[in-house]
């Protein structure tokens, strides 16, 4: 059974435990981009403040497995206000792009569901950084290969939920079976929808293929930065061949008739 | 498309550069390939100046390759999974797929390499005597198709590789890399082989002729490739066509790479001098066009 | 209700019940901020006011609710207000109000700084023949002074009434002043009272829950007792879903309070023996401060006192030293934070403990404070980083500028490392009261030691140097009772051995027998005699018998979860809880049950006798009532405590019983919140002539200049608080990578009105000035910041959060060198939550 995790942005209060957490479980340190030495200070200083309503973060990185989105829609007048909050991170895809893209096998899913990389098996190569449609998984100057989200591979396989569902203080984080966070999302989405909130909706049980981490919006997913129907990449390999090999063909064709004799020669036997 | 997917970071000089030499290696050797299957003696020199240029053409490759590796030294795990020790492929994965071809295309066009030299008494060595005749017992059409196989793979693969990607220019110019790319092969490597026969002075005339007609075929098709690609892409083509990259692409590939060469064949064949130094320039001119083109597509995806 | 707190960002764990309650049960949350925050996104309604005029929009809501057809109507209202409260209650006929007197009251002092209450004081019918003629016992003394009962007229026409005068003093804060005054829209005002209204009642209940949004004015005491009538007067206290939710500042805290680190009390909200006052001798000392408020449970006053000297010095406290009160220290002035640091920077204080704290950053008008450091002799500083304070006198701004030289500065400075909240082991007491005992995990790292190891070491040396002195001010710590040495077992497993006993500190707190050192179930249990100990009365029963510590406990249920830690008083976790039941004694309705009165269960009294009648609550609620009080008694009209508490008073620490809609002593600056504008404001009081707070605490001395009312210098409203990401000052937060990352950089939240105005662009440098100083930010323009329409003026607001100094990976500057030593005169709280600046672009300095 696959496990993965319910992110109810709904009841996300934007407080980041989640990136703290997961940073304190994984061991991993503050994003190296993030921060600059300076004279006579013995430590490096932070300098990432973007201006970008509480996100510092920017985006996930190797560094930044977990990252909360801002989206403040205010209009001029203030008698419309609202302001989202949503923590993306890996969405552990059933059809994981970065999975497909992977020339070496490091990338692999586990019993759980979960996809995560073998640091040791990893060469460096960045192709599976494209090829992730949410631009999740990225590359380590430090380490010369990529990391991303592991879903807490080794608590969930130690009778533990993620680090980030744990500390998350509302719930809005919750990890389990995906099909009974399902049902949860269902129940939660229609009774946003009873309350009102019509433009709720949930992203990822069609997505790419399908997403064991997967979310409950509560405005169109392009407000959270989020691919409308992304596919993942490979779906596209055969026809892509396909279209190249016809186009092979036609340049052999087109080489083979440049080439021959117009006419005069033909058939005539050649020796090399 | 997906506003959030993240570039590789793959430097120009690394992975662009690879895209090209190896499409110009692959080029010249499918053209070689091709014209050995239609065996007229006139045309051997296309065939052998080829099998001279693209290996050591490919041999670049693997260095820039590892080097852009995280971690270089593990650059053998794409044939074998370090867990099993078995050889590896990934059926899904164009590098994977890719890589295993450009080890088995390097192995042939060192073959052929070899085969040339040997053939011309250029290495008097017995085992390679030996090598020489086992070689030639194999029939010439056979291993020529399958050369140019490995040739247009080489060639096209890295096309699709950038295609089977998330960022919004590659995704949205999905499916037409391929074709461009081993377009852009056939004239890079038919121009390569232009100017190595100039170099050579003894040009056949004939075959370079055919040479030459065979480019400009192949430059009006890459022209209808690229207009095609950018109609398919639609406003996510805009890297390509602004700041450095447009004029990268339109300045250096469309221009410079095919417009201009293709006037300057066109004004060749009409005035019916044989202008040796203005084929080159044309030759010349598609081979920068084909470098641009590379890097414009590939630098352009990753902004 | 959320009001003067951003719970969600400050108290993140705790808003999941909130938000738990609007998503599983339909609450409707509200949040009233001059901001709109983190809290106001997850809130159903937003409602922004002005900084500093949360008692106009309270008192308007009130207006609203009293004058309103369903609380006129509903009889829920009537009975609960008419004898809960002390609604119905005379008030002396010469009391003035603010609005006879333009916003001060009756008994104003000449030089307009103090008030006299006896124009505030309760109409009183005969005092009673005392009980006792002879004073044998402290609880005889108070005997001899019972007052009478106060006089009341039930229907609450008479004008004299609490009502009447309630009703009079609120009739102008209406839905229009709101928006006047306070800049939010009249239909989002009159939402959140009607959602109030219509959300208390029989069946349903509303709470209001704030932060020091409210304590940090100089009305904060005024604000905060403000809630309290609202929900006094919507029957809200004392019963499930309802009450006033005080949101601490700091983890454990409400401990310090409770244990009292304060200057001005002993622990279990005692009174410090102050020198000022008549308190001369131990009697002297009960009839000042327990007989105003005898007639109430604190009729056990002496109990309680007698309990605590006896605590601190064991043996040597005896009834021929009045248990030591004779040495006990008395304070002489306002010995808090503030003042503190102005006698500091007059050379007056020598040597100073800072211990977890660090005023260089989170002290008002933080350079005042930084100089005031440097006139010192010596100073220890215990953290567990460097923090700004302890090497003020090497790097700081006063440093790098020049104004301070560090040769110059003779203050010897000892900085000694402090252990962190998981090498200690004790007590945690949270902000609901809830005792929950913390468990060591590691020790400390090589020389950083606990703050109690700290204080019991140091006390131990301190005991060593006096020991041979004949003085009678070191009598105090020369017999100090100061024995706290561990059981093996408590340190077998950790490398300092030495680590005092938490467990012996919780045990002297609770109390026990002083003979056979048995601990006490219960307050009840304690004497004026000498012959019990407690540390704290209010904590008693936490440890009710030896081996037993209820702080321990972990068993939770989906409600009142008794058998989860241990709530003070007497594990009662709804303080008042006796009005969660009507006036015979029945729940106001099923689904608000709690506590209430059955007739037929039989107890046993303590002598073993059974009695009939008695109150209960299946959900495992203690009773905060006398446990056998029938609903109908009626109490000894010359009794103190509980005996003079009838069965309708639920108020049981209020010395009539009832919760007070109207304040006859106990606050100085009012018997009734009144709208002050704040110390420093762009407008004038449009309510009253009285502009601010005429008994705000200030200081006149070099280095604190203040702003003139409506200053064109300085025209914008700042406002300072904190953000999820940081705590306080930052010295703990600042230092670690994943929250330095997290914000950087000190940040101004701006709209973008006031930005265009200035010319000031996002993610750019900004600079912020008042008279004390002026410091730069990154300017974040937001439309959650909003210009606010103040009686046709448009009035601008920013928002500072201030965890910044300039120690540690994250830096920036310090947003207190920009706020004033001014205070609120009850309890001398900074207003830190608004005053008034101006903004430029650009860098300080004038660099771009």
């Amino acid at each position: 059974m696959a496990k993965g995790m319910f992110v109810d942005t709904s009841i996300c209060t934007g407080c980041k435990a989640c990136q703290v957490a997961c940073k304190e479980w994984n061991g991993l340190p503050g994003e190296p981009a993030h921060f600059h030495t300076v004279p006579d200070r013995p430590y490096p200083v932070a300098f990432n403040f973007t201006g970008n309503s509480y996100d510092n973060t920017g985006k996930l990185s190797a560094t930044d497995w977990r990252h909360v989105r801002f989206i403040e829609q205010f209009n001029e007048g203030r008698t419309e206000g609202r302001w989202f909050f949503s923590s993306d991170s890996c969405k552990h895809c059933k059809d994981a792009g970065c999975l497909n893209a992977c020339p070496v096998k490091a990338i692999v899913r586990t019993d759980m569901g979960n996809v995560n990389v073998q640091q040791d098996v990893c060469i460096g190569c960045k192709y599976c950084i494209p090829a992730c449609p949410y631009g999740v998984i990225s590359f380590s100057e430090q380490t010369g290969t990529v990391h991303k989200c592991t879903l807490c591979n080794d608590r969930i396989h130690n009778g533990l939920g993620t680090a980030c569902a744990k500390a998350c203080p509302t719930g809005s984080i919750s990890f389990g079976e995906v099909e009974d966070l399902k049902k949860k999302a269902d129940g939660r989405l229609a009774q946003l929808k009873g309350l009102g909130f019509l433009k709720a909706n949930i992203y990822g049980y069609s997505e790419a293929g399908g997403l064991n981490v997967f979310y409950l919006f509560m405005d169109d997913p392009a407000v959270y930065g989020q691919p409308i129907n992304p596919v993942v990449p490979q779906r596209r390999l055969f026809r892509s061949a396909a279209i190249t090999v016809v186009t092979a063909i036609a340049i052999a064709a087109a080489a083979i008739m440049s080439f021959r004799e117009r006419g005069i020669q033909k058939n005539k036997e050649v020796t090399p | 498309m997906s506003p959030e997917s993240q570039a590789p970071r793959w430097e120009w000089y690394y992975i662009a550069m690879y895209f090209y030499i190896g499409g110009v290696s692959a080029g010249a050797y499918f053209i070689g390939s091709l014209v050995e299957l239609l065996n007229k003696k006139e045309l051997r020199q296309v065939s052998r100046t080829a099998y001279l240029i693209a290996f050591p053409l490919i041999c670049i490759t693997p260095v820039l390759l590892i080097a852009d590796l995280g971690q270089p030294v593990r650059f053998w795990h794409l044939f074998f999974y370090t867990k099993d020790g078995m050889p590896y492929m990934n059926l899904t994965s164009p590098l994977s797929v890719g890589t295993w071809a450009l080890l088995v295309y390097s192995g042939m066009s060192f073959l052929s390499f070899l085969n040339v030299l040997a053939g011309e008494g250029r290495l008097p060595s017995e085992a390679i005597k030996k090598f020489h005749t086992l070689f030639n017992r194999v029939p010439h059409k056979v291993y020529a198709a399958a050369g140019s196989f490995f040739g247009f793979f080489v060639a096209g693969y890295t096309g699709v590789l950038v295609n089977t990607t998330a960022r919004p220019l590659w995704e949205a110019s999905d499916p037409l890399f391929g074709p461009i790319f081993i377009t852009s092969a056939a004239s890079t490597g038919a121009a390569a082989l232009a100017v190595a026969m100039l170099w050579q002075k003894s040009t056949a005339r004939d075959a370079f002729a055919h040479l030459e007609r065979f480019d400009r075929v192949v430059m009006i098709i890459e022209l209808v490739l690229i207009g095609a690609m950018i109609v398919v892409a639609g406003r996510y083509a805009a890297p390509l066509l602004t700041g450095q990259f447009g004029v990268m692409f339109l300045g250096g590939t469309v221009l410079l790479g095919i417009l201009v060469p293709l006037w300057l064949t066109w004004r060749r064949a009409a005035s019916g001098a044989a202008n040796d130094s203005m084929a080159m320039l044309a030759a010349v001119l598609v081979l920068f066009g084909g470098l641009m083109l590379r890097i414009s597509l590939v630098q352009a995806g990753q902004l | 209700m959320i009001m003067g707190s951003n719970m969600a960002e400050c108290h993140p764990v705790a808003f999941r019940w909130p938000l738990q309650a609007k998503t599983d049960h339909g609450a409707v949350l509200m949040h009233v901020d001059p901001r709109f925050t983190r809290t106001s996104a997850l809130c159903d309604i937003h409602a922004p006011i002005r900084a500093g005029t949360d008692i106009l929009f309270l008192g308007a809501i009130i207006n609203q609710v009293i004058n309103s057809t369903r609380w006129n109507t509903d009889l829920f209202f009537k009975e609960y207000v008419v004898n809960y409260t002390n609604a119905a209650i005379l008030v002396n006929p010469d009391y003035k109000d603010a609005e006879d007197l333009d916003g001060i009251f009756s008994g104003m002092s000449k030089d307009g700084k103090s008030y006299s209450t006896d124009t505030w004081a309760y109409q009183r019918g005969p005092k009673p023949n005392p009980a006792v003629s002879e004073a044998k016992t402290f609880t005889d003394l108070l005997l001899q002074h019972v007052p009478g009962r106060p006089k009341t007229d039930l229907t609450l026409q008479n004008p004299q009434t609490v009502f009447q005068i309630l009703k009079k003093h609120y009739r102008r804060y209406t839905p229009e002043m709101v928006e006047k005054v306070c800049g939010c829209p009249k239909e989002t005002f009159l939402k959140v009272a009607e959602t109030l209204l219509n959300n208390s009642g029989r069946d349903k209940t509303s709470n209001i829950t704030y932060a020091v949004g409210w304590t940090q004015h100089t009305v904060g005491v005024q604000i905060i007792r403000l809630a309290g009538v609202l929900q006094a007067l919507l029957g809200n206290i004392g019963r499930p879903g309802g009450g006033i939710l005080a949101l601490r500042g700091h983890a454990t805290i409400q401990g310090s309070t409770d244990i009292a680190t304060l200057y001005h009390s002993l622990p279990g909200y005692l009174n410090m023996p102050d020198a000022r006052k008549n308190h001369e001798t131990l009697k002297d000392f009960i009839l000042t401060e327990a007989g105003p408020v005898a007639t109430s449970y604190w009729g056990n006053y002496p109990k309680f006192a007698v309990s605590y000297f006896k605590a601190q010095w064991g043996d040597a406290a005896t009834k021929e030293n009045n248990y030591g009160y004779d040495y006990h220290p008395k304070i002489t002035d306002d010995h808090s934070h503030l003042p503190m640091f102005v006698h500091m920077m007059e050379g007056q204080i020598r040597g100073f403990f800072v211990m977890g704290q660090n005023p260089a950053v989170g002290g008002q008008n933080a350079r005042f404070q930084r100089k005031a450091l440097a006139k010192l002799d010596w100073m220890v500083v215990r953290d567990f980083y460097e923090t700004e304070t302890s090497v003020f006198w090497k790097n700081s701004p006063e440093i790098k500028s020049g104004e301070l030289k560090t040769a110059d500065i003779k203050t010897e400075v000892f900085f000694l490392p402090a252990a962190c909240v998981a090498e200690m082991e004790g007590s945690f007491t949270n902000t609901q009261r809830l005792l929950q005992q913390h468990e060591k995990a590691a020790d400390p790292p090589e020389d950083a030691r606990s703050d109690i190891w700290f204080t019991y070491d140091l006390g131990k040396r301190l005991k060593k140097l006096y020991a041979n002195s004949p003085n009678d001010h070191d009598w105090p710590i020369r017999n100090l009772f100061w024995d706290y040495e561990p059981e093996p077992s408590e340190v077998e497993n950790f490398r300092i051995k030495d680590e005092p006993s938490a467990h012996k500190v919780l045990k002297e707190i609770n109390g026990y027998t002083w003979a056979d050192k048995k601990p006490l179930p219960t307050f009840a249990n304690l004497k004026e005699d000498g012959s019990t100990v407690s540390g704290a009365w209010i904590y008693t029963g936490v440890m009710p018998e030896d081996g037993v510590n209820k702080a321990r406990n972990r068993q939770g249920d989906n409600w009142i979860s008794p058998n989860w830690g241990f709530a003070w008083p007497a594990n009662r976790h709804i303080m008042y809880n006796r009005a969660s039941a009507d006036l015979q004694g029945k729940p106001w309705s099923e689904k608000k049950k709690l506590v209430y009165w059955d007739p037929n269960k039989e107890v046993k009294d303590p002598s073993g006798k059974i009695i009939r009648g008695s109150w209960v609550s299946p959900a495992g609620e203690g009773i905060d009532f006398q446990p056998t009080k029938a609903p109908n008694f009626r109490g000894r009209d010359n009794g103190i405590g509980f005996d003079w508490l009838s069965g309708n008073d639920p108020y049981i620490m209020k010395p009539d019983g009832k919760a007070w809609l109207f304040a006859p002593a106990g606050t100085v600056d009012g018997p009734l919140p009144t709208h002050y504008e704040p110390y420093e404001s762009p407008t004038p009081n449009l309510v009253y002539k009285q502009q601010s707070n005429p008994l705000a605490k200030t200081w006149f001395v070099e280095g604190n200049p203040y702003h003139k009312v409506a200053d064109p210098k300085y025209p914008i409203v700042v406002s300072t608080y904190r953000v999820t990401e940081h705590h306080l000052s930052g010295t703990m937060s600042r230092w670690l990578p994943w929250l330095a990352e997290l914000m950087p950089e000190l940040f101004c939240e701006i709209s973008p009105e006031l930005a265009a105005e200035k010319g000031i662009k996002n993610a750019e440098y900004m600079t912020i000035e008042t008279a004390r100083g002026e410091i730069q930010a990154r300017a974040l323009v937001t439309r959650r910041m909003r210009p606010f329409m103040i009686n046709g003026k448009v009035i601008h607001e920013i928002g500072l959060p201030w965890h910044w100094g300039w120690q540690a990976r994250a830096e920036g500057d310090v947003a207190n060198n920009l706020s004033a030593l001014v205070a609120d005169p009850n309890v001398t709280i900074h207003e830190g939550k608004v005053f008034t600046c101006n903004v430029r672009a650009g860098k300080r300095g004038g660099a771009a």
